[in-house]
């Protein structure tokens, strides 16, 4: 895509349509904590419903990021634990790693989150963020129809995401 | 002799009823005082359990590996729920292998001592001194366990 800042990352090459194994899921939440967008690809479990599970998922990176903040260990002064963080304020983590999933984060400075569930022994999705996070600005925040804060329904903007991700496999 | 790559280490362990705390300071920027400890160890309780719960498979064990810009955090969970963490930089290898050592390390001198109160916090000399030795001692030696 010749509007995009650099290119796509490399995929592992061409995967079987349909074969999502090492993706799961994506979310997407803006400041206030909305979820603009939660695609899934392959996900065997739900223990929540949908409106608990994005609470939950937003409540954790939450509590991650104040937890980051406070227990890092190069800067002297932290601020309290429990006071919001600003977008770039304190060190932030990027991914973390189970048994079964690694989750990898991504913070705009406008506060727009971005966590995408993989397979636990893929490698860093630094660069998959990035690139997701040009889709979305090219796809929805450029689209005069949408309203932010609002979930994201375009179309042209999941069919982009859904042929993306089908390369990262 | 090659020289242990962490610039800063914690050692923690508490178990689920986090009436037990044991946090160890290897050099790090700013003191930590004990509230602040229990209340970041409580909050890594907490999100440990709800990452389990967000898992897309069954089976999820809790998180292993935290990985942020200046810092990683390593945990290993026992079978009786007791979590040790450490925390080191970035890439730092064999840490999943320290916090074994450091697991037998707590039930050679912490769990077999008969003056040890369950749930409280750990004061035993010997755990201490072998702590520091492990940490301090190179990698040729941790790989030869």
């Amino acid at each position: 895509m010749q509007f995009f800042s650099g290119s796509a990352p490399p995929g592992r090459g061409a995967g079987g349509p349909g074969n999502n194994a090492h993706m799961h899921m994506l979310y997407i939440f803006n400041r206030a904590g909305v979820c603009l967008l939660y695609r899934e690809w392959n996900r065997p479990l739900r223990t929540l419903d949908p409106q608990q599970d994005h609470k939950l998922m937003f409540g954790l990176l939450f509590s991650l990021r104040s937890f980051t903040a406070k227990i890092d260990p190069t800067t002297a002064e932290k601020g309290n634990l429990g006071v919001p963080l600003l977008p770039g304020q304190g060190c932030s983590f990027y991914s973390f790693k189970t048994n079964t999933y690694q989750l990898n984060f991504m913070e705009t400075p406008s506060g727009i989150k971005l966590i995408l569930l993989t397979h636990s022994r893929t490698g860093d999705q630094k660069e998959s963020l990035k690139y997701i996070y040009n889709l979305y600005v090219e796809y929805v925040v450029k689209n005069p129809l949408y309203v932010p804060g609002t979930p994201i329904q375009c179309d042209l903007f999941t069919k982009n995401l859904d042929q993306y991700v089908r390369t990262l496999i | 002799m090659y020289v242990w790559h962490f610039h800063c280490l914690f050692i923690c362990c508490f178990n689920m009823l986090l009436v037990n705390l044991n946090w160890k300071d290897y050099g790090s920027a700013g003191r930590m005082d004990t509230n602040d400890s229990l209340r970041l160890a409580s909050l890594w309780h907490s999100m440990h359990a709800i990452s389990q719960q967000l898992s897309p498979t069954t089976g999820c064990n809790g998180i292993d590996l935290l990985r942020a810009d200046t810092f990683d955090l390593h945990c290993f969970q026992s079978l009786t729920g007791t979590k040790f963490f450490v925390i080191c930089e970035p890439s730092a290898p064999y840490m999943e292998l320290l916090l074994k050592v450091i697991y037998e390390l707590y039930t050679d001198y912490v769990l077999k001592n008969p003056f040890y109160e369950m749930e409280m916090p750990i004061r035993c000399e010997l755990f201490d001194l072998n702590l520091s030795q492990v940490v301090q001692k190179d990698r040729v030696a941790l790989l030869a366990r």
